[in-house]
């Protein structure tokens, strides 16, 4: 450990620590543009420049490690009026065009430029432009315009260093230098969008964002990607109940600062909800009703089946519910009715792939499709293998009474007709249903839910890290969440009372589920960061938690991968 | 004075100067022949050609004119790098403006810098050493190649050098043309493939250089100075010159408004008006004007200032410029300052790498200015402006000195010249008006931006 003194405020940093993340211990924010906590080192936008006393040059604090008993000048006269000389430089060429760029309002050329930046530009020279490579598609997620471009590289040495894709680089010199695709080449990798997060101004963007909403319009939430098991902490950006995108939120120990383009953009499908009202269908006639008639008829037919046999009553989970959901499946069917059979089955999907060093191996590998089957399995849903009720119902072996399937995309079969008639022998099937598809068209008994930004609960994600995801959006009125579904639902059998939040469900099933004892609801170690991993405030969180106890993290993943390794 | 002899030049002049036979005629390679012979008898060891080096005061050629001998020592130690080689440089990037001294070296005499790579190589414990020549000079490539060529023909190279059993490779790597890739670090950058970006510093080439092996970035004229050195001694190398700290010989490029510019061989600390009197003396009789005394990046020095000047790095350096690659660039009193400035301006605005934000942006900032200025175009403002944008370009506001090079003209030539400059802007077409045509932005605009000025 070292002590630095900055501004008069002294602090204990590691060793390893540069000034730049000393300066920003001790409480002194100094902004910089090619500064990455993951990227490597360049030094090259000079406008981290602070002083150090016993060093007769200024110096770019990102690339000077401390010294114990080193006293940085962060805020002198001299630091600032380099700073400020940075910035006018950056200013000269760059085209001003903030009122019709994308970035504006999470730009850290702009946020510098209004806290520091000179009221007036001194230049009247014509402004560098780069025709042809402005407003022009380097790949299918981005869109590059390099009028704007500071140069930073920040997304040159993402590609080469986190994405190990390389596509980019800078083309020609000096003043004329641009960041380019190399010929004939697409910035196309599995985590492309996170090169325009890394873009500190609005040289990159994404095509899927641009131009749809402002963002200091946009809402928050603190969500969980739901588009593999590895559980990128995201937050979900919206405003008037739609969901306009992911950003992934800084999380040391799942997602680092990345996350991929597959999860990301998933973000606007959770808009999509193409049931309004419960439905039921009887005898070839469709109707629309109520959350009364339509819970009502499930438990007649729950009741009428299980009155002659328990194991004619099948109940398929998800491991895309949370694990509160999964909770209530299990003790409502399992517990309260006595159905032997609630099962869920989780895909395996194309790998996804994210990467953090402190992973063992540096990637974080996600097989299975679905965000929480470890959180299934540990609320008491059995996981659908050899000899299960889902496989003999598909092998035509078993014929359920009542199926219950309580996510009508559990798994990717769903679009396979030959899968949907198997369940289809079901005399009644009963399924919880946002989009259309072949299942929820051959339901007896369908009932609209909301989409992941239209809950909260729990997922466990593949280090066996319990990660709780917030609520988004409200569902459109009658459209009520997985969760509400089988309180209300529950309550028919007295097991559930209507009221109970998920947090409730949660404090409820703590103390009984592996893995949940001692967790708090509201805990850091829950809801994660707050911060969203754009170049704005990226690395503050780092920072924080690194010196907080630098230990913590790295003993919670290498505990959690010791689990996971265990159960393979 | 008059009795010195050229040492680097001797041979220039010479037919077949190229050719090893007439190398080894003029008693080339016996330096060579000599270390390897006696370090089998332990009379010549790595450390004492150091040592001989140190002891002679040669200093860095390339500009810096750090000594050479103190750089050898500090690559670290065997024992502390490992397995890691030790790679030797030699920079032939020779790309100042005003400087062509290596090049005549290069292409006339290319044993005597292979001689000087040979020995240094033998001093470091270096197994392949590099020639990095500018991309421009392809015909000085070929003859290093084919000078290389020989040399391993002749058994000077390769797998157990003479019976030594020290091996020694050589290779002449070609740049791209870039002006910054002279600069060590950028040009280690440069041979490993990649952008020519200088680095940041430290780690210093010494310690991590080359594919991160401690590495040695020695001009093409130190290592000449080390194989004369070599030859005769150090003591005869501290003879020559002005003092202790200015030793040895000395190449200086001569150019501009003289009778006969080119390269002349003095001893270092020859006054100014001495070498003016070698190259026959301003051209036409004219007045001199201004000198840049060590290349384009070298602060610029007036008639008065210069002609005294004792031509070595403390000499120069007293007089507040630098003697830099010794590129005497001499102005006579027809040299219209500000145009010489703005095309000055334009060779760095050109160079610049573009890592850093104040260079890549400075320095095309004050080449528009400038042009705009002797466009006529100039406002009464300009003058100040170029002063202070320059002023925070330079003195670690960047990675390398680039940037502190491309102010050194602006900021010298200015306060000398400032009536020169003046008078381009009052002559201008809206004089004290901030709206140059060029710029085609609207009036109100202008005016807000001359209030921001003044404010």
């Amino acid at each position: 450990m070292a002590k630095v003194t900055v501004d008069g405020r002294t602090v204990e940093v590691p060793d390893t620590t540069n000034v730049l993340e000393a300066c920003r211990a001790a409480g002194v924010d100094v902004p910089h543009f090619c500064y990455h906590p993951r990227l490597s080192i360049v030094g090259q936008c000079r406008m981290c420049m602070v002083e150090i006393e016993g060093v007769p040059k200024i110096q770019a604090s990102c690339t000077v490690p401390v010294r114990d008993g080193m006293v940085v000048l962060a805020s002198s006269e001299k630091a600032l009026a380099a700073r400020n000389a940075t910035m006018e430089f950056l200013l000269i060429n760059h085209p001003l065009d903030c009122p019709i760029c994308d970035q504006a309002g999470e730009c850290k050329l702009q946020d510098n430029a209004v806290a520091a930046g000179l009221p007036v530009s001194r230049t009247v020279e014509p402004r560098r432009q780069f025709p042809g490579y402005d407003r022009t598609s380097i790949g299918p997620h981005v869109i590059a315009d390099m009028t704007r471009c500071i140069q930073c590289t920040r997304c040159i040495r993402f590609c080469s260093e986190i994405s190990g894709t390389g596509e980019l680089s800078l083309i020609e010199r000096g003043g004329h230098a641009f960041v380019w695709t190399h010929e004939g080449k697409e910035l196309d990798n599995a985590w492309s969008a996170c090169a325009a997060d890394v873009c500190p101004v609005g040289a990159l963007t994404t095509k899927e964002f641009r131009f749809r909403k402002r963002v200091w319009w946009l809402d928050k939430a603190r969500s969980v990607c739901d588009g593999c098991e590895i559980g990128c902490n995201v937050s979900i950006e919206h405003r008037d109940r739609v969901v306009y995108r992911f950003l992934p939120r800084v999380n040391l120990a799942v997602n680092d600062f990345w996350m991929c383009d597959y999860g990301r953009f998933r973000a606007e499908e959770l808009n999509g909800n193409d049931f309004t009202r419960p439905v039921l269908r009887k005898a070839g006639t469709t109707r629309e009703t109520h959350w009364g008639e339509a819970l009502d008829a499930v438990k007649a037919a729950v009741d009428a089946a299980v009155s002659k046999d328990p194991a004619s009553v099948l109940v398929l989970g998800s491991a895309r519910l949370s694990t509160e959901e999964s909770w209530l499946l299990a003790q409502l069917f399992k517990g309260t009715v006595g159905v032997p059979h609630v099962e869920f089955h989780a895909d395996l999907g194309p790998e996804r792939r994210i990467k953090n060093p402190a992973v063992p191996g540096g990637w974080l590998v996600g097989r299975e499709a679905a965000p929480n089957s470890r959180g299934a399995e540990a609320a008491g849903v059995a996981r659908a293998g050899k000899g299960s009720a889902l496989a003999r119902l598909l092998d035509g072996s078993y014929t359920p009474d009542v199926l219950y399937v309580a996510d009508a995309e559990f798994t990717s079969r769903v679009s396979d007709p030959e899968f949907i008639l198997a369940l289809c022998r079901a005399k009644t099937l009963v399924v919880h249903g946002r989009r259309t598809n072949l299942l929820t068209d051959a339901a007896d008994i369908l009932l609209p839910v909301a989409s992941l930004a239209g809950k909260e609960g729990t997922f466990v994600n593949v280090l066996g890290l319990v990660q709780r995801f917030q609520l988004a959006i409200v569902p459109p009125p009658i459209v009520r969440t997985d969760l509400e579904v089988l309180l209300h639902l529950g309550k028919r059998w007295n097991a559930f009372d209507p009221q109970w939040t998920a947090k409730a469900v949660f404090e409820r099933m703590k103390g009984t589920v592996p893995g949940y004892a001692g967790l708090e609801w509201d805990s850091a170690g829950l809801v994660g960061n707050d911060a969203s991993a754009s170049p704005t405030s990226a690395y503050d969180v780092l920072l924080e938690r690194r010196l907080a106890n630098p230990a913590e993290i790295l003993a919670a993943v290498a505990e959690a991968a010791g689990t996971a390794g265990g159960e393979k | 004075m008059s009795d010195f002899q050229p040492v680097l030049s001797a041979r220039l002049g010479k037919k077949n100067s190229c050719a090893l036979a007439t190398y080894v005629a003029d008693g080339g390679y016996a330096s060579w022949k000599k270390v390897l012979a006696g370090s089998k008898t332990g009379e010549w060891t790595p450390a004492k050609v150091t040592d001989v080096v140190k002891a002679s005061g040669l200093r860095g050629r390339g500009g810096a004119g750090f000594p050479t001998g103190m750089k050898w020592t500090f690559v670290p130690p065997k024992e502390k790098r490992g397995a890691k080689p030790v790679y030797l440089l030699c920079n032939a990037d020779e790309s100042e403006p005003g400087t062509f001294k290596d090049r005549i070296l290069i292409e006339k005499d290319p044993h005597q810098i292979l001689e000087g790579m040979m020995l240094a190589s033998f001093a470091l414990d270096v197994k392949h050493a590099y020639i990095y020549i500018r991309g421009e000079m392809v015909h000085g490539a070929e003859i290093l190649n084919a000078a290389i060529d020989e040399a391993y023909a002749a058994g000077l190279l390769g797998k157990n050098v003479l019976g030594s059993g020290m091996d020694l490779d050589l290779t002449v790597h070609r740049g791209a043309g870039a002006y910054i890739c002279g600069e060590e670090t950028a040009l280690i950058e440069s041979l490993e493939g990649k952008r020519g970006h200088p680095r940041i510093k430290p780690p210093f080439p010494a310690v991590s250089g080359v594919w991160n092996a401690p590495t040695v970035v020695n001009n093409v004229e130190t290592l000449c100075c080390v194989k004369h050195i070599l030859d005769r001694g150090a003591d005869w190398f501290k003879g020559i010159g002005r003092n202790e700290r200015n030793t040895g010989p000395k190449l200086y490029c001569v150019s501009g408004h003289v009778e006969k510019p080119g390269v002349y061989e003095a001893p270092m600390g020859i006054p100014f008006k001495d070498l003016l009197a070698m190259c026959g003396g301003m051209k036409g009789g004219r007045k001199l004007k201004a000198v840049i005394p060590g290349g384009s990046s070298a602060p610029m020095l007036t008639a008065a200032e210069i002609i005294d000047v004792p031509l070595d790095f403390d000499g120069v350096a007293a007089a507040k410029s630098m003697l830099g690659s010794a590129a005497i660039i001499v102005m006579d009193e027809t040299t219209d300052m500000p145009k010489a400035v703005t095309n000055i301006a334009k060779f760095y605005a050109h160079e610049s790498c573009g890592q850093c934000t104040p260079c890549r942006e400075g320095t095309p900032w004050l080449h528009k200015m400038l042009k705009r200025i002797v466009a006529g175009q100039g406002k009464k403002a300009d003058v100040e402006m170029l002063l202070q944008v320059a002023g925070q370009m330079g003195n670690g506001m960047t990675i390398c000195v680039f940037a502190d090079a491309a102010i050194a003209p602006v900021l010298s030539a200015i306060p000398k010249f400032r009536e020169e400059f003046e008078a381009y802007v009052t002559k201008s077409a809206s004089p004290g008006f901030d709206q140059p045509a060029a710029a085609g932005i609207t009036s109100k605009v202008a005016e807000r931006t001359a209030e921001g000025m003044h404010s």
